[in-house]
C-alpha cells in the first residue's frame, strides 16, 4: 500500500514539471505583450521599450524559463508584473477562500447527491426516481454560471436573503457563513447530478446481489439494509467519481469565484490572465494543477486502500 | 452519522437565514461601497494610466487645481491662485496654507515640486509623462509657492494638471516605499486615506479627518462619510443586482454596462443621473498608409454610408448620442466648421464618391480599382459595444461596396496587436479635455505607431499641433487646433462614432452624488456624498 502511494508520487513529479513547462510556454505563445498592456493604450514606444527591458522580457526565452525554474525550486514564483506583491503572497492569501469554497460546496452536495442516488435506486421506476433522475441532469448540465446568476437574481435580489458580493470573513463567522453560502450552493449544485446519477447505477448494482437478500432474509429494516448492506458496497465508483469531480471543481471554482467575487485562486488566475500578468497566471496554473495532482494521487491511493486490486506490484 | 450531519445542516441554515437577510439587504453604516469592474494595477499617480486608478487617487490626493462639471473652467485647488508669465513658459502657484496629508504632515511647495518632477522624470517611466509638458524645472519659491518653468508654452498644462497624473504625494512615503508606493501604502491630501488594498478585490479608505479644502464646485469642502470600500466586482449582472439590492452604493462610468441603463432607471431602489458633458468618444480609425485606406474617397465613402444613429442605439440601447464630430462641440476648443465637414449619412452619395473614384462593382459585390478590392482589416478590443458597432458598420459598408473583415481581440492581446502595422483600420474609446488634447495624442507624427495608430504622417499637422500647444493666447491655439480640425475632417481620417454617456447609479441611500466624468471618473472627489441611513 506505501509502495502504492510512493510510486504514484514519484509519478506525479514529471506531471508537475510538465506543467510549469507549459504553462511558462503558453503565457509566451500568447501574443500578448505585458509591457504594452502595463504602459497602457496612449504610452509611446520608447517607454513601452524601456519597461520591456525593465521587466526583463528582452533576454532570450530559455534564458527566462531557466531563470523561473530556478526561483521555483527555490519556493520563489516570483513577483507579480503589474503590482509588485509576491506571488506566492497572494495566492497565500487565495488558497484558503478557494478551499473553504470546495470545502462549503461538498459538505452538502456529497451527502446529497448519495442520498438522492440511494433514493433513485431503491425507488426505481417510480415517480420519485424520475424526479431525481431530473434533478440529477438538470445538476449536471446547468452551467455554474448560469446557475450563479439564478441564485444570485431570485435568492440574492428578489428574495434579499443572502449576499453574493465575495467574502465577508472566515467560515465560522456568521458573516463568512452567510457570504459562502450562495457560491456554495451554485458550485455544490454541479456536482450532486453526476454523484446522484453514479450512486444509483451503483446501489441498483448491489441491491440485487446475494448478501443484501441475506440481509433482508434476516429481518432487518429496509433503511438499514439499505445504508448498510447496499450503499456501503457500492461507494467504490462514487468515491472514484468524487475524486475526479473535485478535480474538475477547481474549473467550477474559477468560474464561481468570478460571478460571486470570491476572492480565491480561481478568480486571481482570471485577474492574471486578462491582465497579462505572466508570473500571477504562471503561479495560478501551477496551484490549481498541483490542486489537481494532488486530489488524484489521494484518490489512487483511496481507491486503491478500497479495492486491493488496484495495487501496484 | 447521516442523522446527525442533517441534524447539523438544519441548524447551520437556520442560523444563517434571518441574519442573512439583514446582511443581504444594506452594505454597512457609514461606509459607501463603490463597485467596479476591474482594479488598477498599482495607485501611484505617476506610475498608471488606468481609468480604475484614477476612481481611488482623485479620492485620496488632490492636484494644483480642479476640474469644474462643465469640463473645461479651471478651478483652484491645492494652489488657491496662480499666474502664467507673458510668455506663457512660467507658471506660479500660491498653495493654501492648511493642507496636510493622511499622516497628519503639513504639505508644502516641496511636495509639490518633487510629485510634478517624479512625474515628468524619464526614470518614473511614466505612460503619461507627455501630458506634464516639456518641464525645465519645478521649484518650491518658498513653502507655499511653486514655480513651475516650461521650456515652450504649454496651452493644455492647467487642464492636464487637474488629472490625476498630477496627484501631489509625500515624497517620504514614496521612497520609503519605493517600487510599492501605491502598492502596499499611499500617502496623499485627499478627502479619503489609504487603509488597506487587496488586489481585485477591494481597496478601503477612511475619511480624512480634518480636511475642508475641496475645490469649490463641491457643496461640501469636507468629506460625509466616514469610509469607502472601492469592491471589484467583475461578472456585470453581478454588479447590477448588487446595485439594486443595496450591496454595493455607487456604480457609475464603464463600470455600468450600456443594456442596464435604460432598465435601472424604472428600478425604485436605485437613482440614476447623468453627467451631459463627458468627454470619451469610440472613432473607427483608418491606417492611411495602406493600400485601400490611404485613398481618401474610400475614407469618405465610409464616413457617409455609416449610419452612427442606428449604431449608436442597437450598441448603446438609446443611451448614448452618435458622434457627429471628432470633438465633442462641449469640449474647449471644438470647431464648428470641423464639425459640419464631417459628412452625415448618405449611402447614395457614398457610391457616387466611389464611382468617381474609380472604385467599380465587382461581381461579389466589393468594389475593385486597379485589380484592389475595397477590403478593410479591422482590429479592435473584444467588447460588446465593439462587437455590435462593428457589425453593423459591416453591413452598411457592404452596402456601398466597401469590405469590413473584423478581427477582434481580447484585451490582453489588443494593444499589442494595436501596435502593430498589421491592420487597415481600428476602433478605440478614449478621454480627453479639449480638442488640443485629444489631437496631440493621437496625430503627433511622434507618435507613431501608437497611439498615432492612423500612421497619420504630416509635416503641417505637427505645425498646428506645435502652434496649438505652445499658443500662449486661447484664440490662436483655438485658431491653430481649429485649422488642424478642419484639415482632418477634411481627409476623413476618423469616422468619428459615439459618444459615451456617463451615467452614475446610486442605491437609495445615497444622497448628494453626482457624476462628473473626469478622466472617466464619475465619483471625482465625492464630497457632496452621504448617507442617510
Amino acid at each position: 500500500m506505501g509502495r502504492h502511494a510512493f510510486q504514484r508520487l514519484l509519478m506525479a513529479i514529471p506531471v508537475l514539471l510538465g506543467v510549469v513547462l507549459v504553462g511558462f510556454l503558453l503565457m509566451q505563445v500568447v501574443p500578448s505583450d505585458p509591457a504594452v498592456v502595463r504602459a497602457g493604450p496612449s504610452a509611446t514606444p520608447d517607454v513601452v521599450a524601456a519597461i520591456r527591458r525593465d521587466m526583463g522580457l528582452d533576454e532570450p526565452l530559455y534564458q527566462q524559463f531557466g531563470i523561473y525554474l530556478w526561483r521555483l525550486l527555490h519556493g520563489d514564483l516570483g513577483v507579480s508584473i503589474i503590482n509588485n506583491v509576491p506571488v506566492m503572497q497572494e495566492l497565500g492569501n487565495t488558497v484558503g477562500p478557494t478551499l473553504e469554497l470546495m470545502f462549503a460546496s461538498l459538505i452538502w452536495a456529497i451527502p446529497l447527491g448519495i442520498a438522492l442516488g440511494t433514493a433513485g435506486a431503491y425507488w426505481r421506476g417510480t415517480v420519485v426516481d424520475r424526479i431525481i433522475t431530473a434533478i440529477a441532469v438538470a445538476g449536471g448540465s446547468i452551467p455554474v454560471f448560469f446557475l450563479g446568476l439564478l441564485l444570485i437574481w431570485y435568492v440574492g435580489f428578489k428574495l434579499q436573503l443572502l449576499p453574493f458580493t465575495g467574502r465577508a470573513g472566515p467560515l465560522w463567522t456568521s458573516e463568512g457563513l452567510q457570504a459562502i453560502a450562495l457560491p456554495a450552493i451554485a458550485l455544490g449544485g454541479t456536482f450532486i447530478g453526476p454523484v446522484a446519477r453514479m450512486t444509483r447505477t451503483a446501489v441498483l448494482d448491489v441491491l440485487g446481489v446475494d448478501h443484501v437478500r441475506t440481509a433482508r432474509a434476516k429481518g432487518l429494516g429496509e433503511f438499514r439494509v439499505v445504508t448498510r448492506h447496499a450503499l456501503r458496497n457500492a461507494l467504490i465508483p462514487v468515491v472514484t467519481l468524487i475524486g475526479l469531480q473535485i478535480g474538475f471543481l477547481l474549473g467550477g471554482a474559477v468560474v464561481t469565484e468570478t460571478v460571486f467575487s470570491w476572492p480565491g485562486v480561481g478568480r486571481l488566475a482570471v485577474g492574471a490572465i486578462l491582465s497579462a500578468d505572466f508570473p500571477m497566471a504562471q503561479g495560478t496554473i501551477i496551484v490549481l494543477s498541483l490542486g489537481f495532482i494532488i486530489i488524484n494521487l489521494v484518490v489512487d491511493v483511496l481507491y486503491a486502500a478500497l479495492d486491493p486490486r488496484m495495487r501496484t506490484g | 452519522m447521516m442523522k446527525r450531519f442533517w441534524g447539523a445542516a438544519l441548524l447551520a441554515a437556520s442560523a444563517l437565514l434571518p441574519a442573512g437577510q439583514a446582511l443581504a439587504q444594506a452594505a454597512p453604516r457609514d461606509t459607501l461601497v463603490i463597485l467596479r469592474e476591474i482594479d488598477a494595477d498599482r495607485y501611484d499617480p505617476a506610475r498608471s494610466a488606468a481609468t480604475a486608478a484614477g476612481d481611488a487617487l482623485f479620492l485620496m490626493a488632490d492636484t494644483l487645481v480642479s476640474m469644474d462639471w462643465d469640463q473645461r473652467t479651471i478651478r483652484p485647488g491645492l494652489a488657491e491662485r496662480w499666474e502664467v508669465s507673458p510668455d506663457g513658459k512660467t507658471y506660479t502657484f500660491h498653495l493654501r496654507r492648511d493642507v496636510k496629508f493622511c499622516d497628519g504632515k503639513p504639505m508644502t511647495a516641496k511636495d509639490v515640486a518633487y510629485s510634478i518632477t517624479r512625474w515628468a522624470d524619464p526614470a518614473t517611466r511614466s505612460p503619461v509623462r507627455y501630458r506634464a509638458g516639456v518641464v525645465e524645472s519645478v521649484t518650491a519659491v518658498d513653502d507655499y509657492t511653486v514655480e513651475y518653468k516650461l521650456k515652450e508654452p504649454y496651452s493644455e498644462l492647467l487642464n492636464q494638471l487637474t488629472q490625476y497624473f498630477a496627484s501631489i504625494v509625500d515624497q517620504a512615503t514614496v521612497e520609503k516605499l519605493g517600487d510599492n508606493f501605491g502598492v502596499q501604502g499611499f500617502n496623499g491630501t485627499g478627502p479619503y486615506c489609504w487603509a488597506s488594498w487587496t488586489p481585485r478585490q477591494e481597496l478601503v479608505m477612511t475619511r480624512h479627518e480634518g480636511y475642508n479644502w475641496g475645490p469649490p464646485i463641491f457643496q461640501n469642502p469636507s468629506p460625509q462619510i466616514g469610509r469607502i470600500v472601492m469592491r471589484v466586482i467583475p461578472e456585470a449582472n453581478t454588479r447590477i443586482a448588487a446595485i439594486q439590492s443595496g450591496q454595493g452604493d455607487v456604480l457609475g462610468g464603464g463600470y455600468l454596462p450600456a443594456f442596464a441603463i435604460e432598465g435601472l432607471k424604472r428600478v425604485p431602489t436605485v437613482r440614476m443621473q447623468q453627467q451631459p458633458i463627458y468627454f470619451y468618444d469610440i472613432f473607427f480609425g483608418f491606417r492611411v498608409d495602406k493600400p485601400v485606406a490611404s485613398d481618401p474617397a474610400i475614407r469618405r465613402a465610409a464616413n457617409l454610408a455609416v449610419n452612427k444613429d442606428a449604431i449608436t442605439r442597437a450598441a448603446y440601447f438609446g443611451t448614448a448620442a452618435p458622434a457627429t464630430e471628432m470633438i465633442n462641440p462641449a469640449a474647449q476648443d471644438a470647431d464648428a466648421e470641423a464639425g459640419r465637414m464631417i459628412p452625415r449619412y448618405n449611402p447614395d452619395e457614398a457610391k457616387k464618391v466611389l464611382d468617381a473614384a474609380g472604385w467599380a462593382m465587382g461581381p461579389d459585390g466589393v468594389r475593385v480599382k486597379d485589380g484592389q478590392r475595397a477590403s478593410l482589416l479591422v482590429y479592435a478590443l473584444q467588447q460588446q459595444i465593439n462587437n455590435t458597432m462593428l457589425q453593423a458598420m459591416q453591413a452598411d459598408l457592404r452596402r456601398v461596396g466597401i469590405e469590413l473583415r473584423i478581427q477582434l481581440w481580447d484585451a490582453t492581446v489588443g494593444w499589442g496587436k494595436l501596435a502593430t502595422q498589421e491592420f487597415d483600420a481600428f476602433t478605440i474609446s478614449y478621454p480627453y479635455v479639449s480638442a488640443t488634447d485629444a489631437l496631440s495624442l493621437y496625430f503627433a507624427s511622434g507618435n507613431r505607431p501608437t497611439p498615432n495608430r492612423m500612421n497619420w504622417n504630416d509635416p503641417e499637422t505637427d505645425a498646428l499641433l506645435a502652434a496649438a500647444k505652445t499658443a500662449t493666447d486661447p484664440a490662436a491655439r483655438a485658431e491653430a487646433i481649429g485649422k488642424l480640425q478642419r484639415r482632418l475632417a477634411d481627409a476623413n481620417v476618423w469616422i468619428p462614432m459615439i459618444r459615451t454617456p456617463m451615467w452614475l447609479a446610486t442605491s437609495t441611500r445615497v444622497e448628494g452624488a453626482r457624476p462628473h466624468g473626469i478622466y472617466g471618473v464619475s465619483v471625482y472627489k465625492g464630497l457632496d456624498i452621504r448617507l442617510t441611513r
